[in-house]
């Protein structure tokens, strides 16, 4: 599903990949850059404590403040599925 | 049916900031801010005494019920997440016996499932009385066990449980029957997973997918084995360990979170094995449960393995 069609602000929700890409690059300093596409926990590894970190990390630099009691992790399959979560699920804070 | 008869629960007023914890406990400005904005942990509290019987005694100084009904108590159960609390060869758990009139019970500690073993012990305490009942042994009329739990946070590790939760100190004291009317146990169901195993660090990360559907599945145990509906459920009573956990229970089990009884996770810490009794108090006083409800109770012990428990209850 695209951030269009979920009714999300595009420009909004690519800020939020761009800044989750690089907050990823650096908390699991892999070789590679890490992309939208990417599998969170079969690809990536992501834990929930490292998932904590990311949110908190993105409230911080976006300076909003995520819902997180709303994020089911077991629908999270993708970094785009938690892009599209948190610019669902924001406000600025 | 095993039964609450009474529950006293003590919490020190001496709280500490979880800011104030992290240059001894060693956490980084990250790790802070985490256990504050959203494990929902702001202090937890410290009782300036160090005495580990005191802390117990205060717990068992409101319980009372037990008040001239002493020599009805036949079993004093220690429910504990620590393996060790005191040296060789001081022993609270008797001391307290020796100070409440109740030299006489047989006295013993449960911790082998860590912080869910304070379920363990209120079912274990109701096995005993109702067995000594049919083995025709019950000389007197209502036999009881007092159920304690409470622990001082005296080491790194009795205070912090690495990126999940800080514990509080605190205690309570329990008085169990075998066969009363009042909060009446329905179902107890339990899931030893000894792969779990923190001392190795092997599944850490196992667990951490794994715990919150291994927990849920057995509160769904209990309920089935109490033929009783999740959505029958008046409050569910958690363990303390911090609040995005139970966020995200809630979303799985699809329960609502205003019927979880969190109120004390981000005052008092994760209160070890105090916390569903705490919490069971906190409902009381909310006047969130009725009689005639039914709550359950949950917890989960993490330390040589994991216990995933839950416990129905009718009020």
């Amino acid at each position: 599903m695209t951030a269009h069609e979920t009714g999300l602000d595009p420009a909004f929700r690519k800020q939020v990949v761009d800044a989750m890409t690089t907050v990823l690059d650096r908390l699991l300093d892999r070789a590679e850059p890490v992309t939208e596409d990417m599998r969170l926990m079969e690809e990536l590894g992501l834990s929930s404590t490292l998932g904590l970190e990311l949110m908190l990390e993105l409230e911080d630099q976006l300076m909003i403040l995520i819902d997180v009691e709303l994020l089911d992790g077991d629908q999270m399959k993708t970094v785009g599925d938690l892009a599209t979560f948190v610019a669902g699920h924001s406000r600025p804070g | 049916m095993t039964a609450l008869e009474a529950v006293s629960v003590y919490l020190p007023p001496e709280r500490i900031p979880v800011e104030s914890l992290a240059g001894p406990l060693g956490l980084t400005e990250m790790q802070v801010k985490l256990f504050r904005r959203f494990h929902g942990l702001r202090e937890v509290g410290r009782d300036p005494d160090p005495s580990l019987q005191r802390l117990l005694m205060k717990a068992a100084a409101g319980l009372d019920a037990l008040r001239g009904q002493e020599h009805r108590v036949r079993y004093v159960l220690y429910a504990r997440t620590m393996p060790v609390v005191a040296p060789y060869p001081a022993n609270p758990l008797h001391e307290v016996c020796r100070a409440l009139g109740l030299g006489h019970a047989l006295a013993f500690t449960v911790t082998h499932q860590s912080c869910a073993s304070g379920l363990l012990a209120i079912d274990m305490a109701g096995r005993l009385l109702a067995a000594d009942a049919a083995d025709g042994q019950d000389g007197q009329a209502g036999p009881l066990a007092l159920v304690l739990s409470g622990e001082k946070a005296f080491t790194r590790e009795a205070q912090l449980f690495a990126d999940t939760t800080i514990f509080g100190e605190g205690a309570s004291a329990c008085l169990v029957s075998a066969f009363g009317d009042r909060d009446r146990m329905l179902a107890y169901a339990s899931n030893v997973r000894g792969e779990f195993d923190s001392a190795t660090g092997a599944n850490d990360a196992r667990l951490q997918r794994e715990y919150r559907p291994s927990l849920a599945a057995v509160m769904r145990q209990a309920l089935d084995e109490a033929c009783v509906a999740l959505d029958d459920i008046r409050v569910i009573l958690p363990h303390n360990v911090n609040m995005v956990t139970w966020q995200r229970m809630c979303l799985l089990l699809k329960f609502p979170l205003d019927r979880v009884v969190l109120d004390n996770i981000p005052a008092s810490g994760h209160v070890f094995c105090a916390d569903v009794f705490a919490n069971y108090k906190t409902a009381c006083e909310r006047g969130l449960l009725r009689p005639g409800d039914r709550y359950l109770a949950a917890a989960v012990g993490a330390g040589g393995g994991a216990t995933f428990a839950a416990m129905v209850f009718e009020h």
